[in-house]
């Protein structure tokens, strides 16, 4: 079979060596562009363009492979050349070793691309939270106001993708909404003109208009002008991604809060900053090191813990890791942890560890040879 | 930065003070027009100082200041603690000093001085433009750091270094005489304990009589002020000047006492203490020493200046407890590495032996081989040993800023260049070790411009283990790589002048491909290590950060040369030109990325580096462009 497969004229194509030249030769190229453009662009848009993507186009015309696209190439390459080309002898085993860790690479990247759920949770001292908020990432939410101040009930859509026009059906309460406009990046105005008949606001923002996007996603705030639909009446709502507080429609007689909010991510635990310290170096105002103490809550079981800079708290497949901090104006300290849901965490250690053995194998061998000869 | 605000404030105040305090003559006795200066400075450069946020002996804050002001270490080829000695106590003749480097004439010609020669201005010619350079200054600090040009970056480190200069004249203002504190009534001066036949007093003895003052001052509230006799009427200016002073001398530099509250971390400098010190038996101890240093100093009594400074530091020392004293045994280390210089001698010795390498080339006895390789041991072990200082200084690994990887790199470039002389004995390991260890010495000199280079760490670097394996080996991997480049060239020119000699030009194309194999091998395992810690960090394994990008484009550079020559698609020669141009990959990877200042790892940012850069690719690319042909042509000749 394998000799078969060996023979296989499209597999010895795949197998090239100039294929796998110039995919190293245009991840360079890649990593090189990607880095000059972080300056203009910012890291998340070129990290969108040249890293995530399978192609992009050079002055809106001419098509440049994107790094995913190359690095498929390069697995399948990399797995037709471990059919036809490697030497499976002790004397090859570095090589052997070192591309085997580079396919568990490959694994790595693909599970982090597709799987991985990047978030963040701001706490004071003393605050408590289940739930933690994208960097970057919206959300429309609809909730009826309740009095629990613990749990509520929320529905809610991805609103980074919506266009005009779209309808969302929440069928469970019996509305529609009808998308009329969404920018990813608003600015609002209040009682720009006076409309007989504004949409409704929290906050008295009459009208949203489109800017540009900033280099940093997290500094984009949405705006949308949506409009709900029950039961043949029409009610036009306008949402601004910096409002603190939801809007509150009353439809079909029910009192609903509408809010565009950064996405909510569940967490498995209950988060209770209860402390958070700071240290400076003496005489100066560069911090030393600066740590939350929290307890968190699973099953009933209440468990303590410090997070602080290089001493993650790990949780299943949660991690979470002391990011920043910031004072308010009343001195108020908040500590912003960061939470990464990632089942593939450990595939870069594995890799790590196999790929460096097999170049340290391989180094050794060939030092050991020369000496021999 | 809290320090420098509030200075800011009250500088228009300051600068008057500096120039009222320097017109002042201050003795014991009230008549000494010139001070003599003493003449040993062992004790007082050795007195522990707490200066961005590491305890340092004061010799290295002086080289570090007078550094950050003039560029240079020493000033009129004295060493930089007499200058620092004369600015603490005798501010008045240092305004006179031209040590303020203007590296810009455009800012000279702006503020209307006349361009000196050697660039250097001294304060008194500065301070008459104050207002306008200040205007320029602030104007300048309003642009964005990474938008600001070299005029305007110029402009406020100028600026900085004047506040820091005129806040330093005043360190030890509380013990000089000044007619504010002028006191003509006998009764008065008898109450509080002060000489008779002494008018003018310093801050320092009013302050410490401030109880009897307080006691005068008291009844004077019920008295309606039209009602007080001139010596009440003195009692009370006394007492707002001593109010005045107390409210305007706070956060100044020279952190020399340490804290009173075991407490406390941040050291004070004399006036800061004042307030506590006044309260405490030892505290009053230390200021009197504190006096008679000056005291001391003007009258150039080298002894009891010394010992004064010794029973200052002592007293110190036996309330303060172990802290203290360890760092006053590191200073001992710091104080022999700041006066052996070890690293300018190592930097001459590898220079020495190429020049012996050169001299080989003409004529060739092994003897001449001996010796270089008996002085290149001497370089290496001279550059290691300032290296380990460094570390038992810091107590921590020794790669945490650009001026501390180039001292690294070179020794471990050195290092490998001494591995490849052992096996291969045939001057290519002198070769490598001493042109790399000489460039890299140099190239870090330039960096040691910027001030005190032993500095403490930001908080996500402070993990001496995570400095201790990434760091370290990502910067092992920069020399394993940068040592093959320079191979490149050896090569490359060999191909040229010894194209007949097959096994020679066999056995540097070994080397060549296993210094690059070594390079690939560290590279690979620094840069996971980073992604490791990242992901123990921050979260993630890798985030095409450009710090990052820049290490995985050394490992995909040496990738493409090995996947190139396994795939017969480059030559013997083609692998030396891949290592040539590695070179310049780690050069981008190392310090190029961080021109672009975005990204986690901007720190270490240097200017002028940029141009530096340039010219390095262009003159390697020219040495390809007429190397490259000719080697080519002749190989192929063959």
């Amino acid at each position: 079979m394998i000799a078969s497969l060996k023979k296989n004229p499209i597999i010895r194509t795949l197998a090239s060596i100039r294929i796998t030249v110039i995919c190293l030769i245009l991840l360079f190229i890649l990593t090189f562009w990607g880095t000059v453009s972080q300056v203009t662009v910012g890291l998340y848009e070129s990290q969108e363009r040249f890293f995530n993507s399978w192609y992009f186009l050079v002055g809106d015309f001419f098509p440049f492979p994107g790094a995913q696209l190359v690095l498929w190439v390069l697995f399948i390459n990399l797995c037709a050349v471990s059919i036809t080309r490697f030497v499976y002898r002790w004397s090859h085993l570095g090589i052997l070793v070192i591309h085997l860790g580079l396919l568990t690479y490959f694994v790595g990247a693909f599970v982090t691309l597709h799987f991985v759920e990047e978030s963040n949770i701001t706490l004071l001292e003393g605050e408590s939270s289940n739930v933690s908020a994208s960097y970057h990432d919206w959300e429309l939410s609809v909730w009826q106001p309740t009095n629990d101040p613990t749990t509520k009930d929320v529905w809610a859509y991805d609103s980074d993708d919506f266009k005009s026009a779209d309808t969302l059906r929440f069928n469970e309460l019996g509305f529609d909404v009808i998308v009329k406009a969404y920018h990813r990046n608003a600015q609002a105005f209040v009682g720009a003109d006076q409309k007989t008949d504004p949409p409704q606001n929290a906050s008295g923002i009459t009208e949203i208009a489109r800017t540009d996007l900033e280099i940093e996603p997290e500094k984009n705030f949405p705006g949308a002008l949506l409009s709900i639909k029950a039961d043949g009446t029409e009610q036009d709502v306008i949402l601004f991604g910096k409002e603190s507080r939801p809007t509150r429609v009353s439809i079909n007689g029910t009192d609903y809060h509408l809010q565009l909010r950064r996405k909510r991510y569940e967490l498995p635990i209950q988060m209770t900053l209860e402390r958070f310290e700071m240290e400076k170096h003496p005489g100066t105002e560069i911090a030393s090191s600066y740590r939350s103490f929290v307890e968190f809550e699973h099953a009933d079981i209440e468990r303590r813990a410090e997070i602080y800079m290089n001493h993650p708290l790990r949780f299943k497949n949660y991690t979470f890791y002391q990011a920043s901090y910031s004072i308010d104006s009343a001195q108020r300290i908040r500590s912003t942890l960061a939470v990464v849901k990632n089942f593939g965490r450990l595939l870069p250690y594995v890799s790590s560890l196999v790929t460096f053995a097999g170049l340290a194998i391989h180094f050794l061998v060939m030092a050991f040879k020369r000496k021999k000869r | 930065m809290k320090f420098f605000k509030s200075t800011f404030l009250i500088l228009p105040l300051l600068l008057g003070l500096v120039t009222a305090v320097a017109a002042q003559e201050p003795t014991a006795d009230g008549v000494c027009p010139i001070a003599k200066t003493v003449g040993s400075y062992d004790a007082f450069k050795s007195i522990p100082v707490l200066d961005n946020g590491r305890v340092k002996p004061l010799d290295t804050f002086a080289r570090s200041t007078l550094l950050q002001f003039s560029g240079k270490q020493t000033f009129q080829k004295k060493p930089a603690i007499e200058w620092l000695a004369r600015v603490l106590f005798d501010p008045g003749k240092s305004l006179q000093y031209e040590i303020f480097l203007i590296n810009n004439p455009q800012i000279v010609e702006s503020l209307g001085i006349e361009v000196a020669e050697g660039r250097r201005y001294s304060y008194s010619e500065l301070e008459a433009k104050y207002p306008e350079l200040r205007k320029l200054a602030e104007a300048a600090e309003r642009i964005e750091s990474k938008d600001r040009d070299i005029v305007e970056a110029e402009l406020i480190r100028v600026h900085n270094n004047l506040r820091l200069f005129s806040s330093l004249t005043l360190t030890f203002s509380f013990v000089l005489p000044h007619p504010d504190f002028m006191i003509q009534d006998a009764e008065l001066k008898q109450r509080m304990g002060l000489p008779a036949g002494q008018e003018v007093f310093s801050y320092y003895d009013v302050a410490s009589n401030a109880n009897v003052l307080h006691e005068l001052v008291r009844p004077l509230e019920s008295l309606p002020q039209d009602q007080w006799t001139a010596g009440q009427q003195e009692i009370v200016r006394l007492a707002a000047s001593l109010l005045q002073w107390s409210m305007i001398y706070q956060n100044l530099p020279v952190h020399i006492v340490p804290p009173y509250d075991p407490k406390v971390e941040s050291w004070h400098s004399p006036w800061d203490a004042l307030p506590i010190a006044l309260k405490l038996k030892s505290g009053r101890q230390e200021l009197q020493l504190l006096k008679e240093m000056l005291v001391h100093y003007w009258d150039g009594r080298d002894l009891e200046f010394d010992l004064a400074v010794k029973n200052f530091v002592e007293s110190a020392r036996s309330r303060s407890g172990s802290g203290y004293e360890e760092a006053m045994k590191r200073n001992q280390i710091e104080l022999f590495y700041n006066n052996s210089n070890l690293f300018l001698y190592a930097k001459i010795l590898y220079f020495l032996t190429f020049l012996l390498f050169s001299m080989s080339l003409m004529i060739d006895r092994p003897l001449l081989r001996n010796i270089g390789w008996t002085v290149l041991w001497i370089a290496v072990i001279a550059h290691t040993v300032a290296l380990g200082m460094r570390i038992m200084i810091l107590q921590r690994p020794p790669v945490s800023n650009l001026y501390e990887t180039f001292i690294f790199v070179g020794l471990i470039s050195a290092m490998c260049g001494m591995v490849i002389e052992k096996v291969m004995k045939n001057w290519l390991g002198i070769i490598v070790a001493s042109i790399s260890g000489y460039a890299f010495l140099s190239i870090a000199a330039k960096f040691a411009v910027e001030g005190d280079t032993l500095q403490m760490l930001v908080a996500v670097l402070n993990s001496n283990f995570w400095l201790a394996t990434h760091v370290t080996t990502i910067t092992v991997g920069y020399a394993g790589t940068c040592v093959a480049g320079i191979v490149g060239h050896v090569y490359m020119l060999q191909a040229i002048f010894k194209t007949n000699d097959k096994k020679l030009l066999r056995s540097t194309y070994n080397v060549l491909l296993g210094t690059l194999g070594f390079g690939l091998t560290f590279s690979f395992l620094g840069t996971n290590l980073g992604g490791i810690w990242a992901d123990q960090s921050w979260g993630r394994f890798w985030g095409w950060d450009p710090k990052e990008n820049g290490a995985l484009m050394i490992i995909l550079w040496t990738a493409i040369i090995f996947h190139a020559k396994i795939g017969r698609m480059i030559s013997p020669l083609g692998v030396a030109v891949g290592s040539i141009l590695g070179i310049i990959v780690v050069m981008w990877a190392w310090f190029g990325v961080n021109l672009l200042s975005v990204g986690l790892h901007s720190y270490g940012f240097t200017s002028g580096l940029a141009t530096n850069l340039a010219i390095y690719c262009l003159c390697q690319m020219l040495f390809l462009c007429v190397t490259y042909p000719l080697a080519r042509s002749r190989m192929n000749k063959k």
